[in-house]
C-alpha cells in the first residue's frame, strides 16, 4: 500500500524519566501540506528529530512509499529525501548564501577538490528565483534577516531534491508580510510535488495553509482532520482537552496590599510596553507561547538583562536594579527556566547548591562555617522534600524533579517577597510536580507574591490567581481566576488581535 | 517518611580520602627524591635542599594566584611580563633617587595596576577571550619595560634589599617563609572563604553563579589584580635575587607557572583542583630541576620536560573521561 | 522586503570593506607621514627592504589565520621555526655542497612533523590548543638548544648557495618575496576554491552544524595545525639563510607578531572568518611599522608597546563594531 509517501506507525520514545511520544501515527500523503499542532511539549520537536534521523525510536514502524525504512542518521534522512527547516536556523554565519545551501554537497570538478563556483551560484540563484527571493547567494548568510535565511534554508532542501520537507515553526519569528511570503513558497513546493508537514501554533498557518491536520497532546497521537472539517473551537479543544485534574490543590490565600509593580517595561527587540501589578498573597500566572518574552521579562526585573524603558515599583517605591544581587536584597527571587545551566552547579553537593545564594549571611565575615550551612541545607532539603540520602549527594546524581526541588529550596534560603518561578515544573515528574505545587501554595498563603511562567494550561489554570497572556513580546489580555479559560487563553497567545494586525499591516 | 532523614554529617571515606591526584602528586614527589638521591651522592644534604629553594621559589608566587584564575576557567599568559614591568620600575624609580621602601610599594602597586587592567578588560568585553585580552597586555608591559630601561640593566640596589632573595631567618630561607605565609593566606583564601566558594562556583557554572546573586564580573577583576600583585611580589624577589633588572627578566615563566598550575590537577576547563596539589608540584619540578643540575642535565631538558608534563597533566584526565565513558558503552550493550 | 535585503547586505559588507580600507586608508597615512619627517622612507631600495623583511611574517600569517578560523591558536611557530631552521643550517654546515631547495624541503618537512603533531594532540585528546601548542613551544625550543648544543651556526659556516637563498632573485623579484607570493597565491586558491579549504570555515563557523553536515572536524583541525607546521619550517630556513645564523633563540616570541598581523587583517579570534588580502595588511602595516619608527628616530624600544597597543586597539574595535551590528539587527525585530 503506497497510498503515503511516509508513514509513521506506533512511534514511541523514551528519554530517562520522560515518554516523550507514546505510539503515535503519522500519515502524509503525497503533495500535500500535513499541519502538525499541539502544544509545547506535545511531542512534536522529538516527532520530528525521528524523521529527520537525529533520535532513533525505541518502538515502531517507518514507511516510504510503503517500504520500511531506517533512518540511522541525518545523513540517511538527506539521501532518502527528507529534509527538516528548524525553527531556530543552524546555518554558518560567516559562510556566503550560497555555501549554506551547499554544505555537505558541493560541486565539484570531476576528480578534484576544486569547487565550482560559478555553476553553484547559478544554482542557488536559480533555487532563489524560484522560491521568488531576490537577494544575491553571493551575501553572507549573517547579514540576511531570519525570514531571509529560512528561505535559504528552504532551497538547501530543495538543493537536495528533498521530497518531504518538515518546517518547524517557521513563521515564529517573522513578521506579517514575511509570513505571507513564506506561504506563497511553501504552496509552489507543494505544487512541484513536495510534500510538507507544518507546524506551527498559529491558527492562521494551518488554515492558510494545510489541507489536513494532526493532533498531538501529552506525547499522544489524537486525531487526524481535513482542515475544513474541524472547527476552531473542537481543534482548540483537541490540543489542550485534558480534564483538569485535582492535581493541584491551591489553597485560599489573603490577597493583601500590592506588592510589585511594573510600568511600560520594554527593551528593544525583546518585549515592549509591558505592565502589571502583584499583590501578597497572589500567584500571577504569565503564559503564552515559548518565544513570547516571558522569560526576558522576568530576568529584565531580576537584574540578570537591563531594560531600556519603563520603571519596576517595589511596596509603592521605585527600584533600579542592575544585578541579581540587588534584586535578592530587595526580596525579588528568581528559578531559572534550565535547572541544570541557569540553576545548578551540577558537579557539586546539594548542601552547597542551596546555600550559594546565602554563603555570605552564612559566614562569620567571609569564613565559611559548616556547621550553619549544613543545618540549613539539611532543613531545606527537608522542606521541599528531596529524594537523597544525604547532603553530600552530589546534584547531577538526581532526577530532574529532585534537581528542580533544590533550585527551589535556594529561592528559600534567602528573604524574598516575590518569587519570580520561571517554567518551574518544566520536565519534572508527577510527583515532583505536585509537591512544587504545595510549595508555591504555601508560599502564597505565607504572604509571598509569586509570579509563575508556564506554558501548561492546566497548571496556569489551577495555580494563578490572575493570569497575563504574552504574545511576541506585549500582554494581549490579562484574565481573573474565574473568568479565564483554557480556549481564551490560547486564542489570546496565539491569534493576532485586531489592533496588532493594524500595527503589523503600517 | 524517608525523606525526612538527610544525612548532614559528612563520612569519612577512606578510599576517596586517597584516590586523590594530590596523592599521586606526593608518589612522584618521593620517587624524584629517591631517584635524586642514587643519582648525586650530594642531593640529599637538607642544607642544600633549603638553599635549592631559593633558586626556584620566586614563580612560585604566581602560582598561588594563578590557581584561582584556572579554576574560573580562564588564563592569564601576561604575569613575566608584569614581573618585568614592575622591576623595572622599581629598579628606575629608585635609581632616580626615590627611597627603596618606597619603590618597592610602587612595585607593587603597578604589578596590582596591570592585573587590574586585564581583569577589567575581561569583564568589559566579554566577546575577547583572557588569552587574547592577556596576549595583548603581555606585549604591551613588555613593551613599556622596553621603552623605560631600554636593553640597559638597573641595579645598584642598596645592602639590606639583597636580604630578600637571599636571606635566612633561624636557618630558614626568608623567601621560604613568605612563600609560606602567602600559602597558607591563599589556601585558607580558596578553602575556607565565601571568596573561595564563589571562585569554585565561578568555574563550574558562571551562568548559575550570575543567577544565584554572584557579582561575577566583580570576582574577576579581583582574581585577576590579585594575580598582578603577586606578579609584582615574584619581582621583588627576583630582582633582590638577581641583583638588577632588565626588560628581558622572568621570560618564560608564564609557561612555567601554568605548568605547575595544571600539574597541580587543576583543571583547564575549570572548576576543579585544590591549592596544595599545585603547591606540591612547584617543590616537584623544583628539586626536579635542582637534581638534574647536579647531575649537569642541561637546562634544555628541563625545559622539555616540563612542556610534556603539561601537555600530559591536561591529556591524561581527559583520556580517563573516555575510558570511563567507553566502560559504560561496553556494558550497557 | 526587497528594501530591506538591499539595506542590510549593504550594512555588512560596507563592515567588512570597511575594515580593509580603513587599515589601507591608515598604512597610507602613516606612509605619508613617514616621507614628509624623511624622504628616504618612500625609495625604491627602502620599500624593497622592507616588503623583504615583512615576507617571512605574512608567509606564517597564512597558516596563523587558518589556526585562528577554527577558533584555535598556535604559539609553538617561533619554536618550530627556530628547531627547523637549527636542523637545516647544521645539515648545510655538515654538507656544504647541498643543494639550497633540499635545505628548503628538509626544514618545511621538519616544521610539517612538528605541526602535525601538535595537530594530533589538539584534535584527538582535546587539549586545548593554548595548553597543548604553549608545551610543545617548550619541547621544540628544547630540542633546538639540545641538538646545537646551544651553540650558534654562524655566517661562515653555512655555504654561499645556502646564504644566497635570500638574497638571490627569481624573475627579478627578490626569493622570499617571491616565496611568500607564491604562498598567497596557493592559499588564496585552497581556502576560496577547493572543497577541503571552505570546510575549515566552515569548522569554525558552527563546529556542531559543522558535524551534522558530515565534515570531519577533527581531520580539519590536524590538517590546519599541519599546515601551520609546515610553514613555520619554510620560515625557519628562509630566516636562517636572510639573518646567516642559526641560534637556540631565534624567532622567540614571533609567534606574537604573527597574531598580531592576523588579528590587525580582521581575523576574527571567535573563529569562522579571516580574509588572505586582510592579512596581507595587516603583516603590511607591521612591517612598515618595524621599518619606519627607526626612520623617524622612535627609539626600536618603542616598536613592542606600540605592537601590543595596536593588537589591543584592533580586538577592542572589532568587538564594538560587532556590537552595534547586532544592536541594529535587533530594531529589525517587530514587536
Amino acid at each position: 500500500m503506497a497510498d503515503f509517501v511516509l508513514e509513521l506507525k506506533g512511534i514511541t520514545k523514551v528519554f530517562p524519566g520522560v515518554k516523550a511520544l507514546d505510539n503515535v501515527h503519522f500519515q502524509l500523503e503525497q503533495g500535500e501540506i500535513h499541519a502538525l499542532m499541539g502544544e509545547n511539549g506535545a511531542g512534536k520537536s522529538t516527532f520530528i528529530k525521528i524523521i529527520t534521523g537525529v533520535y532513533q525510536p525505541d518502538e515502531g514502524e517507518l514507511y516510504l512509499n510503503g517500504h520500511r525504512i531506517e533512518i540511522r542518521n541525518p545523513k540517511d534522512a538527506q539521501k532518502l529525501g527528507i529534509a527538516a527547516i528548524y525553527q531556530h536556523v543552524t546555518c554558518y554565519p560567516d559562510l556566503s548564501v550560497t555555501e549554506n545551501i551547499f554544505i555537505g554537497h558541493e560541486k565539484v570538478q570531476k576528480g578534484t577538490n576544486r569547487i565550482l563556483w560559478k555553476e553553484m551560484h547559478e544554482e542557488a540563484k536559480k533555487l532563489l528565483d524560484q522560491l521568488g527571493a531576490n537577494f544575491d547567494p553571493k551575501v553572507q548568510m549573517g547579514a540576511l534577516s531570519v525570514a531571509q535565511q529560512q528561505i535559504v534554508e528552504i532551497a538547501k532542501a530543495l538543493s537536495t531534491n528533498a521530497k518531504i520537507i518538515i518546517m518547524d515553526e517557521p513563521t515564529a519569528a517573522l513578521t506579517k508580510r514575511e509570513s505571507e511570503e513564506l506561504y506563497r513558497i511553501t504552496e509552489q513546493l507543494r505544487d512541484n510535488g513536495a510534500s510538507i508537514i507544518f507546524i506551527s501554533h498559529r491558527f492562521e498557518d494551518m488554515y492558510r495553509l494545510a489541507g489536513r491536520v494532526t493532533v498531538f497532546r501529552d506525547s499522544k497521537y489524537i486525531g487526524t482532520w481535513g482542515v475544513n472539517e474541524i472547527s476552531n473551537d473542537d481543534l482548540i479543544v483537541a490540543m489542550v482537552g485534558r480534564e483538569i485534574t485535582q492535581l493541584f490543590p491551591k489553597k485560599k490565600a489573603d490577597i493583601g496590599e500590592e506588592l510589585l509593580r511594573v510600568e511600560g517595561l520594554g527593551k528593544t527587540g525583546y518585549f515592549e510596553d509591558i505592565s502589571f501589578t502583584l499583590r501578597k498573597g497572589e500567584i500571577l500566572g504569565l503564559t503564552g507561547l515559548v518565544g513570547a518574552g516571558r522569560t526576558e521579562v522576568c530576568q529584565a526585573i531580576f537584574g540578570i538583562l537591563d531594560y531600556e524603558r519603563g520603571s519596576v515599583h517595589l511596596e509603592g517605591r521605585k527600584v533600579e536594579i542592575d544585578h541579581p544581587q540587588t534584586a535578592m536584597k530587595l526580596g525579588i527571587g528568581y528559578l531559572p527556566e534550565d535547572r541544570q545551566k541557569q540553576g545548578l552547579v551540577l558537579n557539586w553537593e546539594i548542601g552547597r547548591n542551596i546555600t550559594l545564594p546565602v554563603i555570605e549571611k552564612l559566614s562569620n565575615n567571609g569564613w565559611l562555617n559548616d556547621g550553619k550551612e549544613s543545618e540549613m541545607a539539611k532543613n531545606l532539603s527537608e522542606k521541599v522534600q528531596v529524594k537523597a540520602n544525604s547532603i553530600f549527594d552530589h546534584a547531577s546524581l538526581l532526577s530532574g524533579g529532585n534537581q528542580q526541588k533544590v533550585v527551589v529550596a535556594k529561592l528559600l534560603t534567602a528573604d524574598l517577597k516575590v518569587m519570580i518561578l520561571d517554567e518551574p515544573t518544566k520536565g519534572v515528574d508527577v510527583g515532583a510536580k505536585s509537591a512544587i505545587h504545595e510549595i508555591m501554595s504555601d508560599l502564597a498563603c505565607q504572604g509571598y507574591g509569586v509570579i509563575m511562567i508556564s506554558s501548561e494550561m492546566p497548571e496556569v489554570l489551577g495555580m494563578c490567581d490572575r493570569i497575563a497572556v504574552m504574545r511576541e513580546g506585549r500582554i494581549t489580555a490579562t484574565f481573573e481566576r474565574s473568568t479565564a479559560t483554557q480556549e481564551a487563553i490560547l486564542e489570546a497567545a496565539m491569534m493576532r488581535g485586531h489592533a496588532e494586525a493594524e500595527r503589523a499591516a503600517i | 517518611m524517608k525523606e525526612k532523614n538527610i544525612i548532614a554529617k559528612k563520612e569519612f571515606n577512606l578510599k576517596s580520602f586517597f584516590f586523590q591526584w594530590e596523592w599521586m602528586l606526593v608518589l612522584l614527589f618521593v620517587v624524584i627524591n629517591i631517584i635524586n638521591t642514587f643519582l648525586s651522592p650530594y642531593y640529599l644534604d637538607p642544607k642544600k635542599l633549603l638553599d635549592a629553594t631559593m633558586t626556584f621559589l620566586d614563580k612560585a608566587f604566581i602560582v598561588l594566584p594563578m590557581v584561582f584564575v584556572i579554576i574560573l576557567a580562564d588564563i592569564d599568559i601576561s604575569v613575566a611580563s608584569t614581573v618585568a614591568l614592575s622591576a623595572v620600575v622599581m629598579a628606575v624609580s629608585y635609581n632616580l633617587g626615590v627611597p627603596m621602601a618606597l619603590a618597592i610599594i610602587i612595585c607593587l602597586l603597578v604589578g596590582t595596576l596591570c592585573g587590574f587592567l586585564n581583569g577589567l578588560l575581561i569583564v568589559k568585553f566579554k566577546e575577547l577571550s583572557a588569552v587574547i585580552v592577556t596576549l595583548s597586555t603581555m606585549i604591551i608591559y613588555r613593551g613599556i619595560a622596553y621603552i623605560i630601561l631600554e636593553d640597559q640593566a638597573s641595579g645598584k640596589f642598596p645592602a639590606w634589599y639583597k636580604f630578600l632573595g637571599w636571606g635566612y631567618v633561624g636557618g630558614i630561607p626568608f623567601i621560604l617563609i613568605v612563600f609560606a605565609v602567602f600559602a597558607v593566606v591563599f589556601g585558607l583564601l580558596l578553602h575556607k572563604t565565601t571568596f573561595g566558594r564563589r571562585v569554585y562556583a565561578m568555574g563550574n557554572n558562571i551562568t548559575a553563579s550570575r543567577f544565584s546573586g554572584i557579582q561575577v564580573d566583580k570576582i574577576k577583576v579581583i582574581v585577576f589584580t590579585l594575580t598582578g600583585f603577586m606578579s609584582a611580589v615574584t619581582a621583588l624577589f627576583l630582582t633582590s635575587r638577581m641583583g638588577s633588572t632588565r626588560p628581558n627578566v622572568a621570560s618564560g615563566y608564564e609557561l612555567d607557572v601554568i605548568a605547575m598550575v595544571v600539574l597541580g590537577g587543576i583543571s583547564s576547563t575549570g572548576g576543579k583542583g585544590k591549592l596544595t596539589g599545585a603547591i606540591i608540584s612547584i617543590f616537584l619540578i623544583g628539586f626536579l630541576r635542582y637534581g638534574l643540575g647536579l647531575k649537569n642535565v642541561p637546562a634544555q631538558a628541563l625545559l622539555i620536560i616540563i612542556g610534556l608534563l603539561l601537555i600530559f597533566a591536561v591529556m591524561i584526565p581527559n583520556l580517563k573521561f573516555n575510558f570511563k565513558k567507553w566502560g559504560k558503552v561496553q556494558k550497557t550493550s | 522586503m526587497a528594501e530591506k535585503v538591499l539595506n542590510k547586505s549593504f550594512n555588512s559588507i560596507n563592515i567588512a570593506k570597511f575594515r580593509e580600507l580603513g587599515l589601507l586608508g591608515f598604512i597610507l597615512l602613516l606612509s605619508i607621514m613617514v616621507q614628509l619627517r624623511n624622504s628616504s622612507f618612500m625609495t625604491l631600495e627602502n620599500i624593497d627592504d622592507m616588503i623583504t623583511n615583512t615576507a617571512i611574517l605574512s608567509i606564517l600569517s597564512v597558516g596563523m589565520m587558518l589556526v585562528i578560523v577554527t577558533r584555535g591558536i598556535d604559539l609553538s611557530i617561533g619554536a618550530t621555526l627556530a628547531l627547523s631552521g637549527m636542523i637545516s643550517a647544521l645539515t648545510v654546515k655538515a654538507n656544504p655542497d647541498l643543494h639550497p631547495l633540499f635545505a628548503i624541503l628538509l626544514g618545511t618537512l621538519i616544521g610539517m612533523a612538528c605541526g602535525a603533531l601538535i595537530g594530533l594532540v589538539i584534535a584527538k585528546t582535546g587539549v586545548p590548543p593554548i595548553i597543548a601548542t604553549l608545551g610543545m613551544m617548550n619541547v621544540f625550543r628544547g630540542l633546538t638548544f639540545m641538538i646545537s648544543g646551544g651553540k650558534w651556526v654562524s655566517a661562515h659556516q653555512m655555504s654561499v648557495s645556502f646564504k644566497g637563498i635570500a638574497t638571490s632573485s627569481i624573475f627579478g623579484i627578490n626569493t622570499l618575496i617571491f616565496i611568500a607570493i607564491v604562498i598567497y597565491v596557493v592559499f588564496y586558491y585552497f581556502i576560496n576554491h577547493t572543497r577541503t579549504g571552505r570546510q575549515i570555515y566552515a569548522v569554525g563557523s558552527n563546529p556542531e552544524s559543522a558535524k551534522i553536515s558530515g565534515i570531519n572536524n577533527e581531520k580539519i583541525l590536524c590538517l590546519v595545525y599541519t599546515i601551520m607546521g609546515a610553514l613555520a619550517g619554510l620560515a625557519g630556513v628562509l630566516w636562517v639563510s636572510k639573518f646567516a645564523s642559526a641560534q637556540g633563540d631565534t624567532a622567540m616570541g614571533f609567534e606574537l607578531n604573527v597574531i598580531a598581523a592576523c588579528v590587525l587583517g580582521g581575523v576574527n579570534i571567535a573563529g569562522g572568518s579571516g580574509k588572505i588580502s586582510g592579512i596581507v595588511l595587516g603583516a603590511l602595516l607591521l612591517g612598515i611599522l618595524n621599518n619606519a619608527l627607526p626612520l623617524i628616530n622612535v627609539s626600536p624600544f618603542w616598536q613592542m608597546a606600540i605592537q601590543g597597543g595596536i593588537i589591543l586597539i584592533a580586538v577592542i574595535t572589532n568587538a564594538l563594531v560587532k556590537r552595534s551590528v547586532d544592536r541594529n539587527n535587533l530594531i529589525w525585530r517587530k514587536i
